[in-house]
């Protein structure tokens, strides 16, 4: 009899070690990122300073990066010359574009210290940034010339980051695919 | 001193301008199906909230976006599943009910009934039968060969 009680705590015991195992082989705060290799969701968002929309249709055969800010972000203040910097190095390969996230336009006026480099556009109730499944920003999207998200960056972008990531959207998928 | 002036200053310059603001409440059934959603999601950037219970921005876009897709006549399973497919199950406060997940269900409940158990089997153990004092045979006093030297030599 007693064996059968050993065996029973030794189960139990086993699963409580597999669970906390398996719990502290993960960071409890990182966010899954779940639409890699998705088609980018749809939008159609109005340009800072503008009455002019854009539409993700009319991206479509072009490969973009889409930077998700705000400018009680301090992090995204800290980032913005390197991605200003890839807008211009790049500019021949990919389209920029900033999505405000959770602000308004309001704040943004004198925020930018010199006037943006690339197209800047507003994301009323931050609904397409949850449809992209932000979580948190700054957030950096790179999507393929067919639509889809390649992957996302989490936090300020670096310069070798961002010309790696924008080389690797350049290339067919395939190839991309093979040589991360 | 310094920190407040620093922060009045700061929210004088506009440095914590207000952000965007939620969106409307909707009608008050909608609305509680909007924040029922709400408790069982949580908020990316807290540690355990849900997205009703946090003032992060974060979680108040992700309510607005509930609030969107309830508005929109989306039913509770299409709202979940469209909160999975972005964040994972990760984003789902209750753990789905399947393979591992099943561990921290019944976990909980399987210890408490072997602790019952056990602390069951203790108390209805009848006491244990006192065993009379053993008396050991008396042998006879020559059976020791070294009492019986003592008492040679003695004598």
């Amino acid at each position: 009899m007693k064996w059968k009680m050993g065996a029973v705590l030794f189960a139990i015991s086993a699963a409580l070690v597999l669970m906390l195992y398996k719990a502290f082989g993960t960071d409890p705060h990182a966010v899954p990122f779940m639409m890699e290799g998705k088609p980018a969701p749809t939008f159609r968002l109005k340009r800072l300073g503008s009455q002019e929309t854009l539409s993700l249709a009319q991206l479509k055969g072009r490969p973009f990066v889409l930077n998700f800010w705000a400018t009680w972000c301090g992090p995204c203040e800290e980032e913005q010359p390197i991605l200003d910097w890839g807008a211009q190095t790049f500019k021949d390969r990919v389209e920029f574009f900033g999505v405000l996230f959770e602000d308004t336009e309001e704040n943004t006026k004198g925020w930018f210290t010199t006037p943006p480099v690339y197209a800047q556009l507003i994301d009323p109730k931050s609904q397409v940034a949850v449809d992209y499944g932000v979580a948190g920003v700054p957030e950096t999207y790179f999507v393929d010339a067919e639509g889809n998200i390649r992957n996302k960056f989490v936090g300020p972008i670096d310069q070798q980051t961002l010309a790696s990531r924008i080389n690797a959207l350049t290339r067919p998928a395939a190839t991309a695919e093979a040589r991360p | 001193m310094i920190w407040g002036s620093l922060v009045a200053a700061a929210l004088v310059l506009g440095a914590y301008a207000p952000q965007q603001a939620g969106s409307e409440p909707l009608a008050p059934v909608q609305e509680a199906r909007v924040q029922a959603l709400g408790k069982q999601l949580r908020c990316a950037v807290c540690q355990g909230l849900s997205i009703t219970d946090s003032p992060a921005s974060m979680a108040r876009a992700q309510l607005d976006k509930v609030r969107a897709l309830v508005a929109d006549g989306q039913s509770d399973a299409e709202i979940e599943s469209y909160f999975v497919a972005r964040y994972g199950e990760w984003v789902l406060l209750s753990p789905p009910r399947h393979g591992l997940n099943w561990l921290v269900w019944l976990g909980p409940a399987l210890l408490i009934l072997v602790g019952i158990g056990f602390i069951g089997r203790v108390l209805l153990r009848p006491p244990p039968v006192a065993a009379p004092p053993s008396r050991l045979p008396e042998r006879p006093a020559d059976a020791d060969p070294y009492l019986a030297a003592i008492r040679e030599e003695l004598k």
